[in-house]
C-alpha cells in the first residue's frame, strides 16, 4: 500500500507534515530504536536523526541553497543507511492478517431467458392495443425486461401482481449473481431485497415469490465464484504462511458480484419471518464464510456491507437458539483460522454492536484462544496457562503472547458474565501485570514493545474500571 | 441530549489512548504506523463503545480519527475510521462536529488549518462536492488510487454528521416553531457563510449527483486494467477497490441526494419562517433550491435523464416535472380544464390532460423535443405510482382526474398523441417501459 518510491521521504516529508500526531516532546523515543539495532548502527542512525530534522526544517522553512551540496551527501549516506535498517528491519516486520478465500472462479452457468414467453406478464400484453405503440416481441424481450428492472418498473409490477413468477424471479437472480453489467446487478439485488421484505400487516408476505434459491444453491453460487468454503486450515500452520490455499495467485479473484451475493444474504436472513429461510446450522454456515470473507482483503473495501450482513445473520437467531449456535460459529471459526494475526482479525472483524454480536466475539476470541493449548477446555485452565509463561525466557515467542493479550482481552470485554468472576480477573490482571514488567524496555525480541506496551495499556484500562 | 452527556474527567483515558499514535518514530514503516493507527481506533472502540455508560471521547481523540479519515492512503484505515466514525455519532449523537466556521478556530490553528487540523471548513466541503463529480473519471486510470473512495466516504460520513443535526432541528421548528434553533444548524451555518457561493454549491450537488448516477448506470465489472508487475499487496488493494467503487458510488450519490433534499427542506422551513416574520435582515435570501435546480435542468437537457432517474424522492419529482413542463403547457388549455376552481393546473393529471390535444402536444414538442416530453412524463408517471405508498392521503392527487386508472389511461393517450404530432419520432426505451407498466396496472385495475 506505500506509494513513495523512496519510503524515507515518505515518511519524513509527507508523514511529518500531514500527521497530527508528531509531538515534538515524543521525539527521545527515536532513541528506542536504537535498542532495535545492532550497536555499530548506532552512528549512522543518528546521522538519519539528523537528517530527518533537516527534512523537517526543510518543509517548514525551506532549504538554503548552500545547505544542498552538505544535503547531498547526507542524503546519499542515509538512503544506504536506510538500505541496511529495512534490511535489519525484516526480521521482525510486523506480520499482517490475509487469507485467500477465493480460488479459480468457474464460469457461470448459460442461462436463456426462454421461459419469459411463457410469462404471464408478458403474455398479457402482447396482445394488447398498447403494444402497437410499445412493439414489444419474444426478441426483444429480454432487452425489454432488462430496462424494466433497471428502471424500477418491475419491482412496482410485480408487487401490483402480488407475485413474482418463477420465470422473473430465476431471471433477476441471475442476472443479480452473474451479470456484469453495473446496473443490472445493482437493479436486480434492489428488486430481491425489497420483494423479500414485501409483508402486509400480519407478516405474511404481500407478494407470492414462486421461486426462492435453496441454501444449498445459494452455497453454489458462492462455489462458482471460486471461494473455498470447505478448506480445513486447523493444522498449525505458521505465521508466515498465511495462504489458506496455496494456488495460483492470478486466479484467487473474487468477482465483483461477490457484493450482491452479501446483500442477498443479509436481506433473507431479515425476511425469516415472512418467508420460510434457512434451518440454524445453515445460518451459523453463513456466518462462518461472512467471516472467512473478513480475512480477505481483496474484500475489505466491502466491510459496510460485510458487517450488515454479519449482524442480519446474529440476529436471525432466537435468543434461546443462539446460546448454542453462537458457540458453534465460534468453534467452526477457530478450527479455519490460522494461528497467526488471521486469528486477531476473525476476532476484531465482528462488528459487536449489541448484545449476541458482543457474544459472539467474546466466544471466537474464546475458541481460538484454546485452541493455541492442547487438551484444555477449561476458562481458568487457559488464563493459568497465560500466567505461567515465562516471558524472560528467550525462546519465549512474543508474537504468540500478543496474540494472547488480544484474544484474551476480547473474550474478558465482551462478554459481561466475566465481569464478575474475581478469580479471572486477577489472574487477568497478573498475566498483564506480568507483560508489562517482565519485558525489558530494551527488550530486542520481536514483538516484545508491542506485548508489553499493549499490556500496560490494557493494565490501565482495567485499573481505571475496578476503582 | 449527547453534548450534556459527561466528558471524560480525569483524562486518563484520552492520555493512554492517544499515547498509542505518539509510539511514530521516524524508523519505523509506514506499516508500523499504520498499524499504531489501527491499534488506537480499536482501543476508541473498545474503550467508549462497548460499556453502556461509557463516557464521550474528547474532542482530540475525535479530531485524530477524523484526521485519519481525511488523508491516510490505507484501505483498511479509511474503511476501519469511516465506521468507527459513524458508530460513535449513532451512540454519541451529536457529541463532536468536523466542521469550523472560522470563528472558534484559534490563529494557530488556522495558520495549519486544512491539511493538519482535524476539522472541515466551509470552502473544505464545497471543494470535496467538486471533487466528488470527478470520481467517475478517476475510477478508470489505471494507477491505484484510494482518494476517490476516501473522499467518498468522507462526504457520506460529512453528510451524516449534517443529517443528525439537520433533522431534529427541522423538526423542532415544524413543532414548535423554533427557528432561532434551526438557523444555527450546521445546514444552514454552510449555505450562509460567505466563504463559499451558495447557488454554485446547489449546481456542483446537482452536477455531481448527474456524474455519479451516470457512472453507476454504464460501469460494467469486467472493464478493470490488467496491471503487471506490481507488488501482490498493491494487487489486492486494486481488486479491493475496484470490488467495493460500485457501491460506495451509488451510496454517494444517495448521499449528494440526501443533502439536496435537506436544502430543499430548509428552504421551505425558512420560507415559512420569513412568512411568520421570524427572520430577521441577517437571514438573507436565497434562491430556493428547487428554482436553481428547475433553472439548471432547462438549461442543460443531458442532465435530466440522469438527475430524474437517481432523485428517489415521488414526491419531489412529481412536483418538479409538473412545474417544468407548466413552463411549456399552453395557459389557455389548462384554464379550460380546471373542473371545480381548484389549482388542478399544477396536479399531474392537469398535465396529461394538456397533451390529449393535438395542437397543445405539437405546441410543446416544439418546445422541448417529443423525447424530453417522453421522458418526463415517464419520470412523472412513475413518482405518481410510487406516491400511494408513501403519501397514502395524498388529498391533491384524489380527484377524479387523477384518480390511477384515469392517470393509466391518459398516459397510454398522451403518448399516442405524442406519436401522432410526430410520425417519426420514435418511443423511447423508458417511455415504452411506462406504457408497458400503465396497460398492466390498467387490467389488473379493470
Amino acid at each position: 500500500m506505500e506509494m513513495e518510491d523512496d519510503p524515507f521521504d515518505f515518511e519524513s516529508d509527507a508523514l511529518l507534515a500531514t500527521s497530527p500526531v508528531v509531538a515534538p516532546k515524543r521525539r527521545k523515543k527515536v532513541l528506542g530504536l536504537d535498542d532495535l539495532l545492532a550497536d555499530h548502527y548506532k552512528e549512522k542512525s543518528r546521522a538519519i536523526e539528523r537528517e530527518s530534522r533537516l527534512a523537517k526544517t526543510k518543509s517548514t522553512y525551506n532549504s538554503d541553497d548552500e545547505e544542498d551540496g552538505r544535503v547531498a551527501k547526507l542524503s546519499k549516506y542515509v538512503d544506504e543507511c536506510h538500505e541496511k535498517i529495512t534490511q535489519l528491519g525484516d526480521e521482525d516486520d510486523v506480520s499482517h492478517w490475509g487469507l485467500n478465500v477465493f480460488g479459480k472462479q468457474q464460469s457461470p452457468p448459460s442461462f436463456v431467458f426462454s421461459e419469459l414467453s411463457s410469462c404471464s406478464l408478458f403474455r398479457s400484453f402482447v396482445n394488447h392495443e398498447v403494444n402497437s405503440l410499445v412493439e414489444l416481441s419474444t426478441e426483444s424481450g429480454e432487452s425489454f425486461f432488462e430496462g424494466l428492472l433497471a428502471n424500477g418498473w418491475l419491482l412496482k409490477l410485480v408487487s401490483e401482481c402480488g407475485e413474482v413468477e418463477k420465470s422473473i424471479a430465476k431471471w433477476t437472480f441471475h442476472l443479480m449473481i452473474y451479470s456484469s453489467k453495473e446496473v443490472l446487478t445493482s437493479a436486480a439485488i434492489d428488486f430481491w431485497c425489497a420483494i423479500l421484505l414485501l409483508k402486509n400487516e400480519d407478516e405474511s408476505p404481500s407478494v407470492r415469490i414462486d421461486w426462492i434459491p435453496s441454501y444449498s444453491e445459494l452455497k453454489c453460487f458462492l462455489e462458482t465464484y471460486g471461494f473455498l468454503l470447505h478448506s480445513p486450515t486447523n493444522d498449525s500452520k505458521d505465521s508466515s504462511d498465511t495462504e489458506m490455499v496455496p494456488g495460483e495467485p492470478e486466479c484467487t479473484e473474487p468477482p465483483q458480484n461477490i457484493r450482491a451475493w452479501i446483500k442477498y444474504v443479509a436481506a433473507f436472513s431479515q425476511s425469516r419471518n415472512i418467508h420460510c429461510t434457512f434451518t440454524a446450522s445453515e445460518a451459523e454456515e453463513l456466518v462462518v464464510v461472512i467471516v472467512c470473507l473478513l480475512l480477505d482483503r481483496q474484500l475489505l473495501g466491502l466491510s459496510i456491507d460485510l458487517n450488515e450482513c454479519m449482524l442480519a445473520l446474529v440476529n436471525f437467531f432466537t435468543d434461546d437458539e443462539w446460546s448454542s449456535s453462537c458457540v458453534n460459529v465460534a468453534k467452526s471459526v477457530a478450527s479455519r483460522v490460522p494461528k497467526d494475526m488471521n486469528s486477531v482479525r476473525a476476532v476484531e472483524c465482528i462488528p459487536a454492536v449489541h448484545g449476541p454480536s458482543k457474544l459472539l466475539r467474546s466466544a471466537i476470541a474464546f475458541h481460538i484462544l484454546l485452541g493455541f493449548f492442547d487438551k484444555v477446555e477449561d476458562e481458568e485452565v487457559v488464563i493459568r496457562k497465560l500466567t505461567s509463561i515465562n516471558l524472560k525466557d528467550k525462546t519465549c515467542d512474543l508474537f504468540k503472547v500478543y496474540i494472547y493479550l488480544v484474544l484474551t482481552e476480547n473474550w474478558f470485554l465482551y462478554n459481561p458474565l466475566l465481569e464478575d468472576n474475581q478469580l479471572l480477573n486477577e489472574m487477568w490482571g497478573l498475566f498483564l501485570r506480568n507483560c508489562s514488567c517482565q519485558i525489558n524496555i530494551t527488550d530486542s525480541r520481536s514483538y516484545a514493545p508491542k506485548v508489553r506496551s499493549k499490556a500496560s495499556y490494557l493494565l490501565q484500562g482495567t485499573a481505571d474500571r475496578s476503582f | 441530549m449527547g453534548s450534556k452527556r459527561k466528558r471524560v474527567g480525569d483524562g486518563g483515558m484520552e492520555e493512554n489512548t492517544m499515547a498509542i499514535l505518539d509510539t511514530y518514530c521516524f524508523s519505523k514503516s509506514t506499516q508500523h504506523i499504520a498499524d499504531d493507527r489501527l491499534s488506537f481506533l480499536e482501543a476508541v472502540r473498545s474503550g467508549f463503545l462497548v460499556t453502556e455508560n461509557a463516557s464521550v471521547p474528547t474532542n482530540k481523540m475525535y479530531k485524530a480519527i477524523f484526521q485519519i479519515l481525511k488523508v491516510e492512503n490505507s484501505l483498511d484505515l479509511i474503511m476501519t475510521s469511516y465506521q468507527l466514525l459513524l458508530e460513535l455519532d449513532k451512540h454519541f449523537p451529536q457529541a463532536w462536529s468536523p466542521f469550523s466556521f472560522g470563528t472558534d478556530a484559534t490563529s494557530s490553528e488556522k495558520q495549519d488549518h486544512g491539511k493538519v487540523s482535524g476539522s472541515f471548513d466551509v470552502t473544505d466541503f464545497h471543494l470535496l462536492i467538486e471533487d466528488l463529480s470527478k470520481v467517475p473519471d478517476e475510477a478508470n486510470t489505471e494507477i491505484l488510487n484510494l482518494q476517490p473512495l476516501r473522499n467518498m466516504l468522507l462526504f457520506q460520513y460529512l453528510v451524516n454528521v449534517i443529517e443528525g443535526d439537520f433533522v431534529p432541528r427541522n423538526l423542532a421548528f415544524t413543532e414548535h416553531s423554533d427557528w432561532n434553533n434551526l438557523r444555527e444548524s450546521l445546514l444552514n451555518m454552510i449555505l450562509v457563510s460567505r466563504k463559499i457561493t451558495y447557488k454554485t454549491l446547489v449546481k456542483d450537488c446537482l452536477s455531481t449527483m448527474c456524474e455519479l448516477s451516470q457512472y453507476s448506470r454504464d460501469c460494467s465489472h469486467d472493464t478493470r486494467p490488467d496491471e503487471t508487475g506490481s507488488t501482490e499487496i498493491t494487487e489486492k488493494c486494486r481488486t479491493a477497490l475496484a470490488i467495493a467503487l460500485p457501491g460506495v458510488v451509488k451510496s454517494t450519490c444517495a448521499a449528494v441526494q440526501k443533502l439536496l433534499l435537506m436544502i430543499i427542506e430548509l428552504d421551505s422551513s425558512k420560507k415559512e419562517a420569513d412568512l411568520e416574520g421570524w427572520t430577521t435582515r441577517a437571514d438573507g435570501t436565497r434562491t430556493p433550491a428547487t428554482e436553481i435546480i428547475l433553472d439548471e435542468l432547462s438549461y442543460d437537457k443531458n442532465i435530466l435523464f440522469p438527475f430524474f432517474q437517481a432523485l428517489d424522492k415521488p414526491k419531489l419529482k412529481l412536483d418538479m416535472i409538473v412545474q417544468y413542463l407548466k413552463k411549456y403547457i399552453p395557459k389557455t388549455s389548462i384554464r379550460t380544464r380546471r373542473s371545480n376552481g381548484s389549482t388542478d393546473d399544477s396536479t399531474f393529471g392537469g398535465v396529461l390532460n394538456s397533451f390529449s390535444n393535438g395542437n397543445n402536444t405539437k405546441s410543446i414538442i416544439k418546445k422541448i423535443s417529443s423525447e424530453v416530453a417522453q421522458l418526463l412524463l415517464a419520470h412523472a408517471f412513475q413518482a405518481y405510482i410510487l406516491l400511494p405508498s408513501q403519501h397514502s392521503t395524498e388529498s391533491k392527487e384524489d380527484t377524479a382526474e387523477n384518480s390511477r386508472p384515469n392517470i393509466c389511461k391518459d398516459m397510454i393517450s398522451a403518448f399516442t398523441c405524442l406519436k401522432k404530432a410526430d410520425k417519426h419520432t420514435e418511443i423511447q426505451p423508458f417511455g415504452k417501459e411506462a406504457l408497458f407498466t400503465a396497460a398492466i396496472m390498467l387490467s389488473r385495475n379493470s
